[in-house]
């Protein structure tokens, strides 16, 4: 991609930002919410496709990471008195540091298994947050101290949204991204031309891990209650998942396009269809899998609207 | 394999033959860490290799081709080329390279395709491009020829001895007996996991242990 290609990119990204910063003084309250949801499923979509969609390992399980970032805020805030932005930062930590520890062993594991394997961490994680109730308060959940927290979440979520889209861009436009669509494609053979796949899964993994830890820690102060069905809620990945599916994984636009659609449309067939929503919901995601495989972005380079690959 | 011992003379082209299963892919895949070797060593300048891992190997200056074409289909002509440097390559640097040796196999025009909608000879040739990535030394090719059709074997071979005349080492597996008699100085035989001859062309063409080996003809 040229340099001018780049430079239009960021200024596009610079005046949605600049956009979303603005947008609050003149939403309603519900407008507000929606956009912060939007924006942090384009966190979790985006998140979830650098170790599902550019390195090929599909994780059913990354609400696992969501789920620490609350709970680190909230036990800090709740219980230690701490203000919650710092607790953002231990929840990344925390999280990365889970990721290190269960990296190791589940990125042997490939396809099903790996998927498999993580829909199992984010059960035991559940878990743990249930049965370890001395820290976590167990099934009871943890209420943090009243407050209108709204406008402070809602520029948190933004700004871990920029950062999190400039990441994900550098990394897709990289030859960083570049080795991990090689493992994505052929591990063996991206090792027999010297790609340390394990070296590059782990970083991959630590990198998809800590944003969604970062923004399970901003819904937790945004909601001011959580308890570990709430954050731990499998439907939480299979929005991650299907969102990027959706938009295209493996490309940097489609995760970002998929969750923008989907968490729109899934907000209109509820306020539409409140009783069928599900279904509708449902529809849509099957047409889109049976017409659009390779999600939105496939479409687009099919039809030559965008460019083949991410590096030119 | 079994109890399988050569040496490459470096420098040189050498072909390694036999009849289908008779070890020649499992050589290479043990030789580039693939496939560890239960026992055995497999020495490359004064180190024993055994046991490391690919990308080490690849470290090591040695690069391979595999039987079945390995592209990264779902990655473009350039992608894959630049997928083999490390990132303390700086970029203009690689880019360099890949463009170069994109050239060198004439895919310049292709160079924004889909490594999968290449056509197989093509695919090879990209393949053959990106092991030479990172000017390695020793260079194992795994049936070059087959599925190429004859004008692009000519072009493959021509830059093949270009690559020795510059001093690399070049293994190549093969079933055509004219790529291996007409290209290369030494040969090794395998069947049944074993070495059973080795010498120059000539030698190999004459030797009736080799000739058994294909034919399964009974010896008089």
């Amino acid at each position: 991609m040229k340099q001018h290609e780049h430079i239009r990119n960021l200024a596009l990204l610079a005046v949605v930002g600049l956009a979303l910063a603005f947008a609050p003084g003149v939403l309603s309250v519900y407008l507000r919410s929606f956009l912060l949801f939007t924006m942090m499923y384009v966190v979790l979509a985006l998140s979830w496709n650098i170790i599902s969609g550019f390195t090929g390992y599909t994780s059913f399980g990354h609400v696992a990471f969501y789920g620490i970032g609350a709970y680190a805020c909230a036990i800090l805030v709740a219980d230690y008195g701490w203000h919650w932005l710092p607790t953002l930062g231990v929840g990344a930590v925390v999280a990365g540091t889970v990721a290190v520890v269960l990296g190791y062993p589940v990125l042997r594991l490939k396809g099903p298994y790996f998927a498999i394997a993580m829909l199992g961490a984010a059960e035991g994680t559940r878990v743990i947050a249930t049965v370890w109730d001395s820290l976590t308060h167990g099934g009871l959940g943890i209420s943090l101290p009243s407050a209108d927290t709204s406008f402070e979440t809602y520029y948190a979520m933004l700004t871990l949204m920029v950062l999190t889209v400039l990441v994900a861009y550098r990394v897709g436009h990289s030859r960083f991204g570049v080795r991990l669509n090689a493992i994505r494609e052929d591990e063996v053979a991206a090792e027999a031309l010297g790609v340390n796949a394990t070296r590059y899964k782990l970083a991959a993994f630590v990198l998809s891990a800590i944003f969604p830890a970062v923004a399970g820690g901003i819904q937790a102060y945004k909601v001011l209650y959580i308890d570990p069905p709430s954050v731990f809620f499998v439907q939480i990945t299979i929005a991650m998942a299907l969102m990027s599916m959706l938009g295209g994984k493996g490309t940097v636009i489609g995760p970002i396009v998929g969750a923008v659609l989907l968490y729109t449309v899934q907000e209109l067939t509820w306020v539409n269809f409140p009783t069928a929503h599900l279904i509708a919901y449902g529809l849509f995601i099957v047409v889109i899998a049976r017409f659009m495989p390779r999600g939105l972005m496939g479409l687009a380079i099919d039809r030559g609207w965008v460019r083949k690959g991410m590096v030119h | 394999m079994d109890g399988c011992s050569f040496a490459v003379p470096a420098g040189k082209i050498s072909g390694l033959i036999g009849p289908n299963g008779s070890g020649k892919t499992t050589t290479f895949n043990m030789l580039t860490g693939i496939i560890p070797p239960d026992d055995g060593q497999v020495i490359y300048r004064g180190e024993d290799l055994a046991g490391l891992k690919p990308y080490e190997v690849f470290a090591r200056g040695i690069t391979r081709t595999f039987q079945i074409t390995r592209v990264f289909r779902e990655m473009t002509v350039l992608e894959n080329m630049l997928s083999v440097t490390g990132l303390s390559v700086p970029d203009e640097v690689a880019r360099s390279r890949a463009e170069e040796l994109i050239a060198f196999v004439n895919l310049g025009h292709l160079r924004a395709e889909y490594g999968g909608r290449l056509s197989y000879g093509q695919q090879k040739l990209l393949e053959f491009a990106r092991a030479l990535m990172t000017d390695p030394d020793l260079i194992l090719l795994d049936e070059p020829a087959a599925g190429v059709n004859r004008t692009l074997l000519q072009h493959l071979l021509d830059q093949i001895h270009r690559l020795q005349e510059r001093g690399k080492t070049i293994v190549i597996v093969e079933h055509d007996m004219n790529v291996i008699m007409n290209h290369c100085e030494w040969i090794f035989v395998m069947d049944y996991g074993v070495k059973i001859a080795e010498g120059p062309p000539a030698a190999i063409q004459g030797s009736e242990r080799v000739l058994d080996a294909y034919f399964g003809r009974r010896r008089v």
